[in-house]
């Protein structure tokens, strides 16, 4: 039976009807047509999902749409200001981290995320935050080098 | 040194704004009115023999609106190489591997499909499986495919020189064995594609491909369709690293079902499906004999392969050939044996991945050799940068060095890693390796025999002038193809980065064989630059007859005219141009005349500007048979050096430092080369510590998640001194040539050497597990 | 995309609440807390509860609360806050440690520490440290409660005591006593999204400064079908002196210990090895940290 459920998705409210067993990377997709988010293994192992839920990077093809009720949630599309890019996403640009993009929004997300509890990380801590997603094209440097850019930017 | 206004900058990539923010669409993305949804029965055996099928129980689930078999689909061979067509969409007889497809379904969501695909009930009579190739091949095994009694699916016997007269000569001789594991390309975007069969006919087939020419072509020849009526098209493509080069067993599906139903089908793989479908890295077992002088020179090389094919072909007929053929440069080697032996298994099938072929051959040599420096009481570096072949040398397989920048390679990565100061200096438990790497810079023929161009390109300037359309259908799969073509499109016009737009892997914009073998910098790069020539030419000819100023006294430069000499008066040309685009936002302005303007002039002279570049290669040399493996319009060569810190006590292994130099003949965007650089070493690093398909007595991958399918994550890879070298490629444009596969070469034996430099053990099985070394460690100790 | 199987979804408000549903329920209703181990075996076909029941909503799950002599960690507080709270941090590190190498920050940011216990895969990194703590769990149905030494609580791959009317409600953990010290060790191949191949988690407590072991867990994970104690190491720590040698007997005797199987991610043999090399590791680290080093 479908729940009509209430999600805050980038700082708008959506009413879905949706059954329980539906996830949150599915209702995003394909209700809400926010193509950001990926699915590349739907079983946790990839992070191409990433979606921040209440203040926390995770997997959306983990979480049940019903349980994101009336929860928080920032998707890729969330992320820029209107044209403006936020600065995780400049430094993406700027620095050569994407290449096929497919991973891009869900380390993106996991980026910005860090750096809103940790604005200085050191490179470790960049590594570790971003080691739940995947990325198969660019060896992460470039990745990591954008999001050191990032954090120098932000405190500014 | 030649300035340039656009090439070799580091510009952003094109595609960058919209990935960044989630506004890029890949396949699985796209959904079209009235979209039906496909779905997949597969073989759950690996080897047996259909009774029968039957899908009356699923063709009556409400909410289906088609199955199809066999029966439907038809029995059409295809494959990659037509010498070796022997796949059909569905099952007709038998079932070859766990997943080979027996029908599919569809229906008005996918839910349905499932449950439909759920109900079809096949009766099988199990055969004998055979998982082994050395078992395939004996005497008296059940055949996987009727034409081929010893499941051989190809062999190549190749000469070069006298390999056994040329042992004779030498002081020193070794064989040494090396296998890999079958490995996926775990790019992160699962295959999907759209198919649309219109009412008048024309198929569009909206797919997630590296090569759209040879998915046009084998769907039109499996459906029975001219290839003017099937358009195939890719949008964002997540990563291909070869899988995604040919056409696939959804392609084919939806496109029929489309045909069927009239409704557009979208069939997407899940994770399991793809390593299912698989395509990727085969299986190797090389052995190795190698004869040098006492000095170090190399002699001689004697090279067997064996190699799991898998039930099917796929690039396999290449990838026996490039087990050889890429081997022997980038040194001078006078004298090559090689016998090659692709089998047939009822495994997943293999085909081609990053490196096509060469890189556990690779890994197995430059592992040898570094045997053989110590041997000989030889600095490995020193030995390898003894042997090393020169621009304008030939190798005993008639390679032409066109260019070649190894010897800066194996300096620039001597003195970046600070070589001299660590080789046999670092304590146990630390290691340092080197080895160096080659690759083709694209294939020197098409797959199937023809005297096709290889990549055509059109430009066509808006009427305005202000926007520049390059029309190629080059697929960009991340690897930043569009990115390349358009700062080539704009270097070779003259104009801006932004006042191009692309237009890329679409069949509608012209041929181009797509993202393998490293060829697209290369070839679409030429027939780029041709095509931005051309329009250049054109518009400033159309000036020059305006003006009455020669061509050659004109230039055009950041989107603007240079007059070399006198500048005309254009104030009437001007005042025209901002007359007739009254109320727009981007006048004209300034004291240079603007390429717009001038792109203006030449439509109303011409009324369609179009450029036009086409690109084959030359007579590439090489007579004897399968010379057409490995023949290519330029070399790329790379050399690196890696520290690693093993633990002792278990065996695990941590790359700390890697140190990467890669000729690419000239850096067109020197940010993207070093993705290319970075990108590849880490798929290295995965398939020498981590990466390996698994498969239980049945033939069921056992393995198939990218939680036990291990590739490195952001804590596994180091950073990379990524040191890029120029060598100026005459037959590049602009003297490029390419990076994409041949940097994975060095990585797994310059891994290997450091292990080696750290434990005094050489491991000649992948993947190095902390569980292989740790066992090889104590087998030592034991001796 | 891997459909999940159709399912009735009861998100509880209060514990009396999901007690009730749970035992209307039958066998047949499952509990869902972060969902990353429950959702996989759905979506790979192994699991189909008729209905989920969620306890997300209920309040006083999430937290940690000091008792005497310790604290009690509620089922659903999530594993990320096992390294971020400073109490944890400080006091049970050991804890903070595992959670660390748990999955990845994605995971950790869902799984809770109910989950990881109930679910009960012989692998799981939270059992271990828990188990050299000590740790008892909680169990609540309708009208009843029960405490159980997380030791008898798990049972096998999969297995444990726990009713299906019963919910897990916390995790009581003592205070480390005075001059004790401890370790978690996991052998992963990749450095993040990993299952261990072997772990290990160590408690010893000295009876004084430069005294004797008074106390020791030694707990030996994905060596079994579920962790274990090292039970004959841990009879030649007690009552001696902390040496090298000691430590090395313990650690060999560790891997007599255990009952490893050949699996995807390693052979039986590697893994007595490792157990051994562990062993000692964490034992070695352990008196570092009690010796303040
Ligand atoms: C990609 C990935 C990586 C992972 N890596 C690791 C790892 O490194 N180490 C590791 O240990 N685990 C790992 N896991 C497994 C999983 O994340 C953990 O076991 C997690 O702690 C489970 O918690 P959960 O809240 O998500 O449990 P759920 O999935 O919600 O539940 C798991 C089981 O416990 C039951 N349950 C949950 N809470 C209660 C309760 N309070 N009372 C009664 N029953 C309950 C459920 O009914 C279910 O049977 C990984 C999982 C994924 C997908
Ligand atoms: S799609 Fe969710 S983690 Fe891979
Ligand atoms: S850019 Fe392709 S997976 Fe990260």
């Amino acid at each position: 039976m479908k729940r009509i459920i209430t999600l805050n998705v980038n700082e708008k409210e959506y009413e879905v009807a949706v059954a329980p067993n539906r996830t949150l990377a599915q209702v995003l997709r394909e209700d809400l047509n926010l193509l950001g988010t990926k699915i590349g293994c739907d079983m946790g192992d990839c992070g191409a999902c990433t979606v921040i839920l209440d203040d926390r990077p995770v997997n959306s093809c983990l979480v049940l749409a019903v349980q994101a009720n009336e929860r928080k949630i920032t998707t890729i599309e969330g992320v820029a200001d209107g044209p403006h890019l936020h600065p995780v996403q400049q430094a993406f640009v700027e620095h050569g981290a994407i290449q096929c993009g497919f991973c891009s929004p869900g380390m993106i997300l996991s980026a910005k995320s860090l750096l809103e509890k940790n604005s200085k990380p050191t490179e470790y801590e960049i590594r570790e935050a971003l080691s739940g997603n995947l990325c198969r094209c660019t060896g992460y440097q470039k990745i990591v080098e954008a999001v050191k850019a990032a954090s120098q930017t932000m405190k500014k | 040194m030649k300035e340039f206004a656009i090439i070799n900058t580091r510009l952003p990539k094109v595609d960058a704004w919209a990935k960044a923010t989630g506004d890029a669409r890949y396949t699985d993305d796209l959904s079209m009115p009235n979209m039906l949804y496909g779905a997949l029965l597969q073989s759950p055996l690996a080897h047996a023999r259909i009774k029968s099928i039957d899908i009356s129980r699923a063709k009556r689930l409400p909410g289906v609106k088609d199955v199809i078999t066999a029966k439907e689909a038809g029995l059409i061979k295809y494959g990659v190489s037509p010498a070796r067509y022997d796949e059909t969409v569905f099952c007709d007889q038998k079932v070859r591997y766990i997943g080979d497809e027996i029908a599919a379904v569809a229906a008005i969501d996918l839910e349905t499909a499932l449950e439909a695909v759920s109900l079809i009930e096949v009766e099988y009579e199990e055969l004998p499986i055979l998982l082994d190739p050395f078992e395939a091949m004996k005497e008296g095994v059940i055949a996987i495919h009727d034409e081929f009694p010893n499941n051989i699916c190809a062999e190549v016997h190749q000469e070069f020189g006298n390999v056994e007269e040329a042992f004779k000569e030498c002081d020193y001789i070794r064989t040494d064995k090396f296998v890999n594991k079958k490995q996926d390309g775990a790019f992160i975007e699962p295959q999907s594609c759209i198919a649309f069969y219109d009412l008048n006919g024309n198929l569009t087939l909206t797919t997630s491909t590296q090569t759209v020419h040879y998915v046009q072509r084998t769907v039109a020849m499996v459906l029975g369709l001219p290839v003017g009526k099937v358009r195939v098209t890719k949008p964002c493509v997540g990563g291909g690293f070869g899988p995604k080069a040919s056409a696939n067993t959804i392609e084919l599906a939806s496109s029929i079902l489309s045909m069927r139903t009239g409704r557009p089908v979208k069939m997407t793989f899940t994770r399991e499906q793809v390593f299912q479908h698989s395509r990727a890295r085969h299986q190797f077992w090389h052995e190795l004999t190698t004869g040098v002088k006492k000095d170090g020179s190399l002699i001689a090389l004697k090279n067997t392969c064996h190699m799991d094919g898998g039930a099917y072909s796929s690039f396999g007929i290449a990838t026996v050939y490039y087990g050889g053929s890429l081997l022997g440069a980038p040194y001078k080697l006078p004298n090559m044996k090689y016998d090659g032996y692709r089998m047939y298994t009822n495994k997943p099938a293999n085909g081609a991945q990053r490196g096509h072929g060469g890189v556990v051959a690779r890994a197995a040599w430059e592992q040898q050799l570094d045997v053989i420096a110590e041997e000989l009481g030889m600095d490995p570096l020193e030995m390898r940068l003894k042997n090393m072949m020169k621009r304008g040398d030939t190798t005993c397989n008639d390679f032409n060095m066109s260019s070649f920048g190894m010897e800066e390679c194996l300096e620039a990565i001597r003195d970046g890693s600070g070589w001299k100061k660590k080789k046999g200096k670092l304590p146990k438990g630390k290691g340092i390796g080197v080895a160096c790497g080659f690759f083709v810079s694209g294939a020197g023929f098409p797959i199937y025999r023809s005297e096709t161009f290889h990549s055509t390109a059109m430009i066509k300037l808006s009427e305005d002038g202000g926007t520049i359309n390059l029309y190629t259908a080059a697929a960009d799969i991340g690897q930043g193809s569009d990115t390349i073509l358009t700062m080539m499109a704009a270097e070779a016009i003259g104009v801006r980065y932004e006042d191009v737009r692309v237009l890329s892997g679409d069949t509608d914009f012209g041929v181009d064989l797509g993202a393998y073998s490293s060829r697209q910098t290369l070839m679409s790069g030429h027939a780029v630059k041709q095509a931005g020539e051309d329009v250049r030419d054109q518009v400033l000819e159309v000036l020059s007859r305006n003006f009455k100023i020669p061509v050659e006294d004109m230039d055009i430069k950041k989107g603007l005219i240079i007059f070399k000499k006198k500048k005309p008066d254009f104030s009437v040309l001007r005042s025209t141009y901002i007359k007739e685009h009254r109320g727009w936002v981007d006048p004209p302005v300034g004291d240079e005349l603007t390429f717009k303007e001038a792109a203006r002039v030449a439509y109303f002279e011409k009324g369609v500007v179009v450029g036009r570049g086409s690109y084959k290669p030359g007579d590439l040399g090489g007579k004897y048979k399968g010379a057409a493996v490995g023949t290519s319009p330029a070399y790329g060569c790379s050399a690196q050096v890696v520290e690693v810190t093993v633990d002792m006590e278990t065996g695990k292994v941590t790359i700390d430092d890697m140190t990467d130099a890669h000729d690419c003949g000239f850096a067109i965007n020197p940010t993207n080369i070093e993705g290319q650089m970075q990108g590849s070493l880490s798929m290295g690093v995965g398939e020498a510590l981590f990466e390996e398909i698994k498969f239980d007595d049945k033939g069921r991958v056992v393995n198939p998640t990218l939680g036990e399918y291990r590739i490195p994550t952001a804590l596994d890879m180091p950073n990379v001194n990524t040191i890029i070298i120029e060598s100026n490629e005459p037959n590049g444009p602009w003297g490029a040539k390419e990076v994409g596969e041949g940097a994975i070469m060095p990585t797994i034996p310059a891994i290997l050497n450091a292990i080696y430099d750290a434990t005094g053990v050489r491991v000649r099985e992948l993947p190095v597990t902390s569980e292989r070394l740790f066992t090889l460690m104590k087998e030592q100790e034991k001796k | 995309m891997h459909l999940l199987p159709k399912f009735d979804f009861y998100e509880a408000y209060d514990m009396g609440e999901a007690c009730k549903v749970l035992a209307e329920m039958k066998s047949e209703g499952k509990i869902i807390a972060g969902g990353t181990d429950i959702m996989v075996n759905m979506k790979k076909g192994l699991l189909s509860p008729k209905c989920l029941i969620s306890l997300a909503r209920i309040p006083g799950l999430s937290g940690i609360e000091p008792t005497s002599g310790g604290i009690a960690i509620g089922s659903n507080l999530i594993v990320s806050k096992l390294l971020e709270f400073d109490l944890i941090r400080k006091k049970y590190n050991l804890l903070s440690k595992a959670a660390s190498v748990l999955g990845s920050p994605l995971i950790r940011n869902r799984a809770t520490i109910g989950g990881n216990i109930v679910t009960a895969r012989p692998a799981a990194d939270l059992p271990p440290p828990l188990m050299a703590m000590g740790a008892r769990v909680v169990l609540k149905s309708k009208g009843k409660e029960r405490e159980l030494a997380l030791d008898d609580f798990l049972v096998g791959p999969g297995q444990t005591k726990i009713k299906s009317t019963e919910i897990l409600v916390s995790i009581i953990v003592d205070e480390p006593p005075p001059f004790t010290g401890g370790d978690y060790i996991k052998l992963m191949h990749r450095n993040a999204l990993e299952i261990a191949i072997v772990a290990v988690a160590v408690q010893i407590t000295l009876d004084g400064p430069d005294g004797s072991i008074k106390n020791a867990r030694v707990i030996l994970s994905s060596v079994a079908p579920k962790a274990i104690h090292a039970v004959s190491a841990e009879k030649v720590l007690i009552g001696e002196k902390p040496t090298e040698k000691l430590f090395k007997k313990a650690a060999a005797l560790a891997s007599t210990d255990c009952t490893p199987i050949t699996d995807i991610r390693g052979g039986a043999q590697y893994r007595c090895a490792m157990v051994e090399t562990l062993t000692h590791r964490a034992l070695s680290a352990a008196l570092r940290q009690i010796k303040g080093k």
